[in-house]
């Protein structure tokens, strides 16, 4: 391995100007004469807007959808290909009704911020207000008020999966559940922002915009303002964090595009974080009616689940409402293998924000549903979790295997990521450390979960869900530069993953050009190939292998050259540490380039003429995803007194197949566990009946902070992927998916002395007194303390 | 606007800002010193963190205005600071920073506990970093980094200066500067808005609408049933009892305009608004039904008041009021819903000792001196009545855990 | 989220301050630190026409130590009292809350007399420091007023603060030799507004025992007299039963609110006895 390949942990390149405070931001764009955009936002749920006010001094730097409308400005949609489909249109900006909080309503222009938000007080909106729908299954009964009147009923999308579920009726264990996980906001530090301009020498709307698809925001605000894409450039800059949240296209988007048209001068706005609490970034928010059936012995006979996920007032752009219920349930059975199963879903409705992608789409809310029904079934069956999990894992040996719901798992070996995890406990010696109790009266508890993620799937899996999105071969460019330096371009874009250094070291182990001489350029549809962009755990794998495949090519068109300096043929020499050798002699990849730019007359009449620069797609072999996958172990002490709860040790057995740098993996594993944390034990966004969100700062809705979050152990596997170069599998969700479900079993062991159950996310204090309080009511505890009073 | 002058990374700065500009804006916007990001402009997340007079401060909750003389650095001022240099390493190292973000406010929080904190432990940096918020890097990188730096430094004999050097009292940035009035442009607009009246219209009522939240308060009178049931049905004299409330216009068909006024420490709002009134004559029950609307919070309301009046088993009457509300906007996203509501019942508490005394008044034939409203015109009616509740508790505790 | 804008004075002295305050015809808010009214004021939920800001006047950063008490001006920062700037009289009760209190840079600015007129019932001082039996000083167009800490609370977010008074100053008595405290917040995470506190001084060559339950929905419970919460002793003498009862009188209706409040006062205690 060389010290800046493919498997190195090689310090960031992108570091230095974070380290100085010189990222460039959205906010930090300067542009001469830009003036600053406020929303004026619904406060209600759902209403009829009667009338808009805007004083009279103020007409003409605040706009509404009847300007929109003149310039024919279209609603954003996103439709499912699914049969059953209902569409909803996004408006950009509210004309008749109303359907969520923070719906935006009416844009305003001022000097400052400041000044743009005093305006935005100063327009007055008329309701009549109507009955909110705020629960999702209430929503999906007759009855219920409407969001959409036309559909008659609030359901985007019903799926139904049935695999011989009645074959398992009559299994011995028979657990029912109701399970859900909290509506969560992504919050990545860095709100979403744009600044808009019209270039006029370009004749090109620049839109500066934090976004993880600066390609796909592209394709979709071409159609709402009706303008070609080569009209329109995408800028996304150094970006925040996104997490999915900056995967979409916003409303707010199309309107300061359509106001640097309008205005003729640049536009900024800058989500703040009231905003980004209460009127756009919603996500998870899961209810499972989830039943088990298993042998005495452990083994699970079948699943049989009813899945509900709260979709929100639209369907977004590009992921549409069925983003998370869709896969809920083709993933639900997880790393398991057992022979029936039956899954309905819903996608519901409400008025509240579009649901959007949040690391771990789905796959968050189906890992603590089935972990959680893994310790049920434990303990009605008397067995340790551990021993339930290797009865029913997928097997190395049934690898590749196909799954109850047809994924294709590509490689690994479950169970050892479950032994390796509980190598790193002494369990025994804790089982006896929780049989004695605490000194301090806690209560001890140790949670399992496995799970398999999808990654990096591609066309075959999209063109079936038929959403605006298909990823189909990833493309990257690659340049050499006269000095022998090289120039990477990819449509993905980084916000935070470290692609900078990443796709760098890629290139290096492929071309051997030490990584400070290789730069990447990515966040810009001016200069880079079209893709769908970074969401899917899929970086490494589609713009890795996109990359190695343009610097593969690079290495052939290099060595022609080298070859013909060489005087030899093409087939005598070879590419190593950045040179071309023959047998004889030596020439380095900076004298081919310097030859090619800049010595034409020194090459023969037949070199390619490509020279040192070609694009090229790239595919893994099979593009139904890479599996990665883990088994996550927490340890935990709650204290029955107040409810809370610490975590004690955590431990990750993870494999992500070839890490290109296993520094960045980590970090990613870390970044990953700390939001899993989040959604087991703190980030909650509540409603009231009317609609009303209930957190719109940083003082309600609660961040894991650094004494939240342990420093877990990791163990990593590196099962190389059959299907992709390198055998490198996404990882980057995975550290979110499995942390609220071992806690949550963790939880639950400390107090089945109660025949306490938790089965909701997040693990409030409140929650865990509650499930005690209620356990003690129903007489099923086996502890006699005396703790609720 | 106003002149500020400040000592900004080591140079000299004036600006003209109105008063309302934040130190962040004031150095990102009109400096260009964007290195300091905001990310959640409250206080929490830690992303503005700055050096104020030489210890770390939040830039976006502090004003510009306020810090008139003092000594600003930002993460740009630490390019060439010896501890700045030695963190920026660390993190590099220990994969500290994913997408940079907080990482200006973390290195300007971590230089403080290197220079600060001898020989901390883990779960003291921990506690220390924990007004910094991260989103990417799980805080691992962040913490090894900053022990390494520590360990390293007293390795090579720097001790820690336990406060930082800072001997002045008072907020850090405050107390340089000589006395200062200066005027933001005047508030026209605002001003304008708050004094426009909602125009009395037909109001629907909805008969399944129900409160989000609800307070049950009852009281026995000394009169009879129908006194009381009298006194309910005028509703100018129950207006008068709420506190902060005031009745603009009455129409016959029992619809009603008017103000309420609720101020709730710095927060004062004014609902404006009409409520429908009706009464059963039967069941000797009604209910006053209204929505209101604040120009200032952008928030609004809606809100009910029933009341059941029945001969109390001893006499006189019992009156059962119940009050309930549901609130929209600024106000009711303001979380922290436990503060709302404690608002929300002692105005009930208060609104029902204004209808005892009232009732009482009433009965004596309304002789004698009229009772003042407990409050007439906000809500500060709290210290009346604690100090009913507080009597009551002292006597209950000393009961209770007292000895002797 | 920028405030409204508003007018800025910064007087030196208080009767200058008072000046200001006697504007009955604006809004005026009083600032110092602003990391309690700064978050409001950015949200508009405070929208005033001139904030007075009173950290210029040389007097309400001073503190003034004598005989048998300390006095703190209102603009005292916590990490004033955190970096031990002045004295301690408390057997380090005050150092030691201030550095809980959230979060350091926030400590650089926030002040003893800015937390105690924002009134949230969650934070620290307001409880601490009944249980110290603090009481501050006001004054005002009338002339100068004190009250007990737990008395200038009205409820949440609601100070006694009567039109054109100021809170100059807190004055903490010195606690005698044998005096031991305890203090326990309940946080979902550090730095995090409290759920539940409990304090506690026992005091007895000054002959004092009070417990204080805090982070209610509104002012803390004093409780005045509580020998009978220590016992003599031991530590099965804490009455759970009478603290939940003593709380179900004093409106708090929730069980599981009563069960939180009633273990932090019962971990104050402990921490008080094995002080």
């Amino acid at each position: 391995m060389s010290e800046q390949g493919v498997g190195a942990s090689l310090k960031r390149k992108e570091d230095d100007r974070y380290l100085r405070g010189r990222g460039q931001y959205v906010g930090d764009i300067r542009l001469a004469g830009m003036r600053d955009a406020a929303f004026v936002r619904s406060p209600i749920a759902h209403g009829k807007i009667k009338s808009i006010h805007v004083p009279e001094e103020y007409r003409d730097r605040v706009f509404t959808a009847a300007d929109l409308d003149a310039d024919g400005v279209k609603p954003i949609v996103a439709v499912s290909g699914l049969a059953g489909f209902k569409v909803s249109e996004q408006p950009v900006l509210a004309f008749d009704k109303v359907r969520q909080v923070g719906e935006l309503i009416a844009m305003c222009i001022g000097e400052s911020r400041a000044e743009a938000e005093d305006i935005a007080d100063a327009v007055e909106v008329e309701f009549e207000e109507l009955p909110a729908v705020h629960d999702m299954l209430e929503a999906r009964k007759p009855g219920s008020a409407l969001l959409h009147e036309a559909w008659g009923d609030n359901i985007f999308l019903e799926t139904q999966i049935d695999v011989d579920i009645e074959s398992a009726f009559d299994a011995p264990i028979k657990i029912t559940r109701e399970i859900s996980t909290a509506r969560q906001c992504m919050v990545p530090m860095e709100g979403r922002g744009t600044v808009a301009t019209w270039d006029s020498r370009m004749e090109q709307l620049v839109l500066y915009t934090g976004s993880q698809m600066p390609h796909i925001v592209r394709t979709g605000l071409s159609e709402c303002l009706g303008l070609e894409q080569t009209q329109l450039r995408i800028v996304s800059p150094d970006v925040g964090g996104g997490f999915g949240y900056k995967g979409i296209l916003l409303p707010e988007d199309i309107c300061l595009g359509w106001l640097a048209l309008r205005c003729g001068y640049p536009v900024r706005w800058l989500e703040d974080r009231r905003e980004h609490l209460t009127a756009g970034a919603n996500c998870r928010e899961h209810h499972y009616s989830i039943t088990a059936y298993a042998d005495r012995d452990g083994r699970l006979r079948g699943i049989d689940c009813e899945a509900t996920v709260d979709s929100g007032a639209y369907s977004s752009y590009p992921f549409s409402a069925c983003l998370e219920a869709a896969q809920v349930a083709s993933i639900l059975p997880g790393p398991y293998d057992f022979p029936a199963y039956r899954c309905r879903t819903y996608s519901v409705a409400t008025n509240k924000c579009p649901i959007l992608p949040y690391r771990g789409v789905a796959r968050t809310g189906v890992c603590y549903a089935m972990e959680l029904m893994l310790d049920a079934v434990a303990r009605e069956a008397g067995l340790e979790p551990a021993e339930v999990r290797m009865k029913n894992l997928v097997r190395p040996e049934q690898m590749p295997f196909n799954n109850i719901t047809h994924k294709h798992f590509d490689s690994g070996d479950y169970p050892e990521a479950l032994r390796r995890a509980m190598a790193h406990i002494d369990i025994e010696a804790f089982r006896a450390r929780q049989r004695k109790g605490e000194p301090d009266g806690r209560l001890l508890g140790l949670g399992l979960s496995v799970y398999c993620e999808q990654g990096a799937h591609g066309t075959s899996v999209y063109a079936g869900w038929g959403i605006p999105m298909v990823p189909g071969h990833e493309q990257a460019t690659a340049r050499m530069t006269p000095d022998g330096g090289l120039e990477l371009r990819v449509g993905v874009h980084s916000h935070g993953q470290s692609m900078e250094t990443t796709l760098a070291q890629v290139a290096h182990e492929v071309l051997g050009i030490p990584t400070d001489k290789i730069k990447l350029v990515h966040g810009d549809t001016e200069y880079t190939p079209y893709s769908t962009g970074s969401w899917g755990s899929r970086c490494a794998v589609m713009a890795g292998g996109a990359v190695s495949t343009a610097c593969k090519e690079i290495a052939r068109l290099a060595k022609a050259v080298g070859a013909h300096m060489l005087q030899v043929k093409p087939e005598e020499v070879e590419l190593a540490q950045g040179a071309v050798y023959s047998q004889t002699g030596r020439v380095t990849l900076t004298e081919i380039a310097r030859t090619w730019y800049l010595r034409p007359q020194d090459l023969p009449k037949s070199v390619d003429p490509r020279g040192l620069e070609v694009t090229i797609g790239y595919k893994p072999e099979r593009d139904t995803g890479t599996f990665s996958y883990a088994a996550h172990l927490a340890t935990v002490a709650v204290d029955p007194e107040t409810g809370d709860i610490e975590i004690l040790d955590y431990v990750i057995a993870e494999d992500g197949g070839k890490l290109i740098n296993p520094m960045v993996v980590d970090g990613q594993i870390y970044g990953g566990l700390a939001q899993g944390i989040g959604t087991a034990l703190y980030e909650e966004m509540r409603f009231d009946g009317s609609g009303q969100p209930l957190a719109s700062t940083f003082a309600d809705y609660l961040l894991p902070g650094p004494t939240e979050v342990p420093a877990p152990k990791l163990d990593h596997m590196e099962t190389l992927a059959p299907y992709t170069e390198f055998g490198v599998k996404g990882i980057g969700e995975g550290g979110a998916i499995a942390p609220p479900a071992a806690i949550g079993n963790a939880v639950n062991d400390a107090l089945k002395g109660f025949g306490a159950e938790l089965l909701h996310s997040p693990m409030t204090p409140r929650r865990v007194l509650e499930a005690i309080a209620e356990a003690k009511a129903a007489g099923t505890a086996t502890r006699s303390d005396e703790v609720v009073s | 606007m106003t002149q500020v002058t400040l000592t900004v990374n080591g140079k000299p700065l004036s600006a003209e800002v109105e008063p309302r500009t934040h130190l962040a804006d004031l150095l990102r916007e009109t400096h260009n010193l964007t290195g300091t990001h905001i990310g959640c402009e409250h206080g929490v997340c830690g992303a503005c963190t700055i050096l104020i007079d030489g210890v770390p401060a939040r830039s976006c909750i502090t004003f510009a205005v306020a810090c008139e003389q003092a000594e600003i650095t930002t993460i740009e001022g630490l390019d060439e600071d010896e501890i700045g240099a030695e963190l920026r390493e660390a993190f590099q190292k220990e994969h500290g920073l994913q997408c940079g973000y907080c990482t200006p406010g973390m290195i300007v929080a971590a230089r403080d506990l290197v220079l600060r904190l001898q020989a901390p432990s883990e779960k003291e940096i921990r506690t220390a970093m924990s007004g910094n918020l991260c989103r990417c890097t799980g805080y691992v990188g962040i913490i090894r980094a900053i022990q390494d730096v520590i360990a390293e430094r007293r390795a090579r004999g720097i001790d820690a200066i336990p406060d930082g050097g800072r001997k002045a009292l008072g907020p850090a940035g405050s107390g340089h500067a000589a006395a200062a009035e200066s005027a933001a442009p005047r508030k026209e607009t605002a001003a304008a808005a708050t004094s426009k009246t909602v125009a009395a219209e037909a109001l629907e009522v909805d008969p399944d609408w129900k409160p989000q939240t609800s307070f049950r308060q009852s009281f026995t009178v000394s009169h009879s049933p129908a006194e009381v049931w009298a006194f309910f049905g005028r509703i100018a004299d129950v207006i008068a009892c709420l506190p902060g409330a005031s009745l603009t216009s009455e129409s016959e068909d029992g619809q009603v305009t008017g103000e309420m006024r609720v101020k709730a420490g710095p927060i004062a709002a004014a609902f404006q608004g009409v409520a429908q009134v009706t009464r059963d004559e039967a069941s000797r029950s009604g209910r006053v039904i209204g929505t209101g609307k604040d120009t200032r919070s952008k928030s609004a309301t809606r809100g009910a008041m029933e009341y059941r009046v029945k001969p109390a088993p001893d006499g006189g009457t019992d009156v059962e009021v119940d009050v309930g509300f549901t609130l929209t906007g600024m106000l009711a996203q303001f979380g922290r819903s436990g503060l709302v509501n404690d608002v929300a019942n002692r105005l009930t508490s208060a609104f029902v000792q204004n209808l005892e005394a009232r009732l009482d008044y009433a009965a004596r034939g309304g002789e004698g001196e009229a009772p003042e409203p407990a409050v007439a015109a906000e809500l500060n009616a709290g210290a009346l009545l604690w100090s009913v509740i507080a009597g009551r508790l002292k006597r209950l505790f000393a009961k209770l855990f007292g000895r002797g | 989220m920028k405030p409204v804008n508003f007018d800025y004075a910064r007087p030196l002295d208080v009767d200058g301050a008072l000046a200001l305050l006697a504007d009955e015809t604006a809004l005026v808010k009083v600032v110092a630190g602003s990391q309690s009214l700064g978050p409001m004021l950015n949200l508009r939920l405070v929208q005033p026409d001139l904030l007075v800001d009173i950290t210029g006047v040389e007097e309400l950063r001073s503190f003034e130590e004598s005989g048998d008490k300390l006095t703190l001006g209102a603009c005292i920062t916590h990490a004033d009292i955190e970096d031990g700037r002045l004295p301690d009289v408390t057997h380090g009760a005050l150092p030691s809350v201030a550095s809980g209190i959230a979060y350091r840079a926030v400590r650089n600015r926030g002040t003893v007399g800015g937390s105690l007129t924002h009134a949230d019932p969650s934070a620290d001082w307001v409880s601490m420091l009944a249980a110290l039996g603090a009481t501050v000083t006001l004054r005002g167009p009338e002339g100068a007023r004190h009250l007990p800490v737990e008395e200038y609370m009205l409820g949440a977010l609601e100070a006694d603060l009567r039109p054109g008074e100021l809170l100059v100053s807190v004055t903490v008595p010195k606690l005698g030799s044998g005096a031991s405290w305890g203090y326990y917040k309940s946080c979902r995470k550090t730095g995090e507004f409290a759920h539940a506190i409990g304090a506690m001084l026992i005091d007895p060559e000054r002959g004092i025992c009070r417990a204080v339950i805090g982070a209610t929905e509104t002012r803390p419970l004093v409780i005045a007299d509580a020998k009978g919460l220590i016992g003599d002793g031991d530590p099965a003498a804490f009455d759970s039963k009478a603290v939940t009862a003593a709380l179900t009188e004093a409106g708090m209706r929730d069980p599981i609110e009563r069960q939180t409040h009633s273990v932090a006062l019962r971990r104050a205690v402990e921490g008080a006895r094995g002080r």
